[in-house]
């Protein structure tokens, strides 16, 4: 079944992505490299879709695609039905603090700052108020099993733990889709599960996913896997039994 | 992002770089130091100069030899000394709007008592300085018309004078001290005058002004101090002196100045020295922004990965801009409260030491304002670029920077 057909299939599940023959060309020196071509896509509201594909298969372009990271050369992008292609930097730049977020391999977090104040990042630059700010920080954290951590920096908390910190941020704007990028790529097989159960039981809640791995046995985890080879979409499949993940998470 | 995150922001990453930080900042620090203290001693310079020729009273006029230079504020003293008691002489006798004429002869000589020594200032005079310099006595008497007449040997000498060579002023009347080999006999102690500049007002030995010119085997004075009659007579006086002294001397060799002129010469002159001295400390002000940006500029690069994630969840531009601007300026902000403290300190030190006086706080205002006000431009001006290089990296590569 293609992607047209199933966001067919399922008219109360509008698109929160919308990609329309969308291509991406580097410019490295003299020669023009292309990184994505014509790649037409649809990620429903409630989905949990992973990407994979070889390294330079254009998987991570894609992500910084619909991360709103970077614009594409041609094609159209529909963010919650609102065209985003041609936003200036500033409007990216709201368009990332109220509708994406982000999980990265390598964490991203601010070192000097305590888990709470890094999940208040981009509440502070969405510009909610103070007290608003710290409630929901908390209970973003709270979320991913982390209430007894706030005050931590990141090095006094494990890899496991930093990570499920960079998701209580992504979550805390309460974002149209979550993206992760090789979330578990950093992290032993233990930890890597426990950030697995959480995207499961966040995508139970209703929450929309969209994770690159490279790792097939990660991807089976999602619902649906895309596969990408030079640029190109070559596969879109529903994954018949994802693995449930085990869930370290008590309580 | 509210202004008050940013600060709060902006202090962060400076405490995390606290050597770096106060590195950065010791640039301003020293900056602001130098031109508040500079500034500050060079008016306390100036209001002490000019409060001391303005306490001499608005009804004196200053004869100097030489023709002042067109333009030329002050004339020289060197080359033509032309100015003679019979000047004086001719003026008093000759100007009516002209109450008083003292000249005035200075040079500095060893004075001796016994086996006591001390290098001072000997001034030749004539009587009436007494009430021209508002002079007072306090053992013995001053000098007296006879004494010039007769080329008396004697000397009224300050407090200063009188303790280097007798211990106790009160005992120095009558007693014989040696100037230029020859022996003058002390009559009067003047009472303390203080000091001016540094230089100590009562060290200092009065003669009268024909004996000085026969011990220094000279016939002319440095000046004349030329007494109005009152007040709205010292134009007239002026005109009056200038006429007398043309047909004495048949040539325009003096210049004769009114309070007002000379004032206004020495505040042109220590304004000068004013702006010279603050340029001075603006340069090492310069120096101090130059070395913020460099700091910022590194810093920038150290944190390219930061200002990637704080783009990633939604920093706009300028809230990165903002952020690093905010650190500049809290670098010279700091640095500029540190330096107006120290500076002020200094001005203070010096002021004390020099002029018995202390330059009051209200005094300063203007230039702590504008050091301040100047060292935050400075922040800002070399905290721009950084700033600016920080907010236009693009998110993707800034979060790839390793």
């Amino acid at each position: 079944m293609t992607a047209e057909a199933r966001a067919a299939a399922r008219p109360d599940a509008p698109a929160v992505v919308a990609l329309q023959d969308v291509t991406k060309v580097y410019r490295m020196g003299r020669v023009d490299v292309p990184a994505l071509r014509a790649v037409t896509l649809q990620i429903a509201r409630g989905e949990y879709v992973a990407i994979m594909g070889p390294s330079g298969s254009g998987k991570s372009t894609l992500m910084n695609l619909i991360g709103c990271l970077d614009r594409p050369t041609s094609g159209s992008y529909l963010l919650d039905g609102q065209d985003v292609s041609r936003m200036t930097d500033d409007q990216f730049a709201d368009v990332r603090n109220r509708r994406i977020g982000f999980v990265f391999q390598t964490f991203n977090l601010l070192a000097r700052m305590s888990a709470l104040r890094n999940v208040e990042l981009p509440l502070l630059y969405g510009g909610v108020p103070r007290a608003e700010r710290r409630r929901r920080a908390f209970a973003a954290l709270e979320q991913v099993g982390l209430a007894g951590r706030v005050a931590h920096t990141p090095q006094e908390l494990s890899g496991g733990e930093q990570q499920r910190v960079a998701i209580a941020r992504a979550l805390v704007g309460t974002p149209a889709i979550l993206l992760a990028d090789e979330p578990t790529g950093n992290l032993d097989s233990h930890a890597g599960d426990e950030i697995l159960a959480i995207f499961q039981e966040l995508n139970g809640g209703g929450i929309t996913l969209a994770m690159v791995t490279h790792d097939g046995r990660v991807a089976e985890h999602a619902r649906r896997i895309l596969s990408l080879r030079d640029g190109l979409l070559v596969s879109d499949e529903l994954v018949a039994q994802p693995i449930i993940a085990r869930r370290p998470l008590a309580g | 992002m509210e202004v008050l995150e940013a600060f709060a922001v902006a202090l962060e990453a400076l405490r995390a770089h606290k050597l770096r930080s106060f590195l950065t900042m010791l640039g301003v620090i020293i900056g602001v130091a130098a031109v508040i203290a500079l500034v500050s001693v060079g008016q306390t310079v100036r209001s002490s100069v000019v409060g001391e020729f303005a306490e001499l009273g608005p009804d004196l006029l200053w004869v100097f030899p030489g023709k002042a230079d067109e333009g030329g504020p002050v004339p020289t003293a060197e080359g033509r000394l032309t100015l003679t008691y019979d000047d004086a002489r001719a003026i008093s006798r000759g100007a009516p709007s002209v109450s008083d004429v003292t000249p005035f002869l200075q040079t500095s000589i060893e004075v001796a008592a016994g086996s006591e020594k001390a290098v001072t200032t000997v001034i030749g005079t004539t009587p009436n300085l007494l009430t021209v310099r508002s002079l007072r006595v306090r053992y013995g008497r001053f000098l007296q018309e006879a004494d010039l007449v007769r080329r008396n040997r004697v000397a009224v000498i300050g407090e200063t004078l009188a303790r280097a060579l007798f211990r106790l002023p009160s005992r120095a009347v009558g007693r014989t001290v040696t100037i230029g080999g020859r022996a003058f006999t002390v009559v009067g102690v003047l009472v303390p005058e203080g000091s001016m500049l540094g230089v100590d007002l009562d060290d200092r030995a009065y003669l009268p002004l024909t004996t000085a010119q026969q011990l220094f085997n000279i016939n002319y004075a440095s000046f004349l101090f030329v007494k109005a009659r009152d007040v709205g007579s010292v134009a007239r006086a002026m005109r009056e002196t200038q006429r007398i002294l043309l047909r004495e001397h048949g040539d325009e060799d003096f210049t004769v100045l009114t309070q007002s002129q000379l004032l206004g010469s020495l505040n042109a002159i220590l304004r000068i020295l004013t702006i010279a001295l603050s340029s001075i400390g603006a340069i090492s002000l310069l120096v101090g922004g130059i070395g913020i940006m460099n700091i910022m500029l590194v810093s920038v690069t150290e944190r390219t990965r930061e200002i990637g994630i704080r783009k990633a969840v939604g920093a706009r531009r300028m809230d990165i801009l903002t952020q690093f601007l905010i650190e500049a300026i809290g670098i010279s902000l700091i640095g500029g409260i540190l330096g107006t403290v120290v500076g002020l300190g200094i001005a203070f030190g010096i002021s004390s030491k020099l002029f018995e006086s202390r330059p009051s706080l209200a005094d300063s205002l203007p230039i702590v304002v504008l050091a301040f006000s100047f060292s935050t431009l400075v922040g800002v001006a070399f905290g721009v670029y950084p700033a600016w290089r920080a907010a236009g990296l693009h998110p993707i590569e800034a979060l790839r920077y390793e």
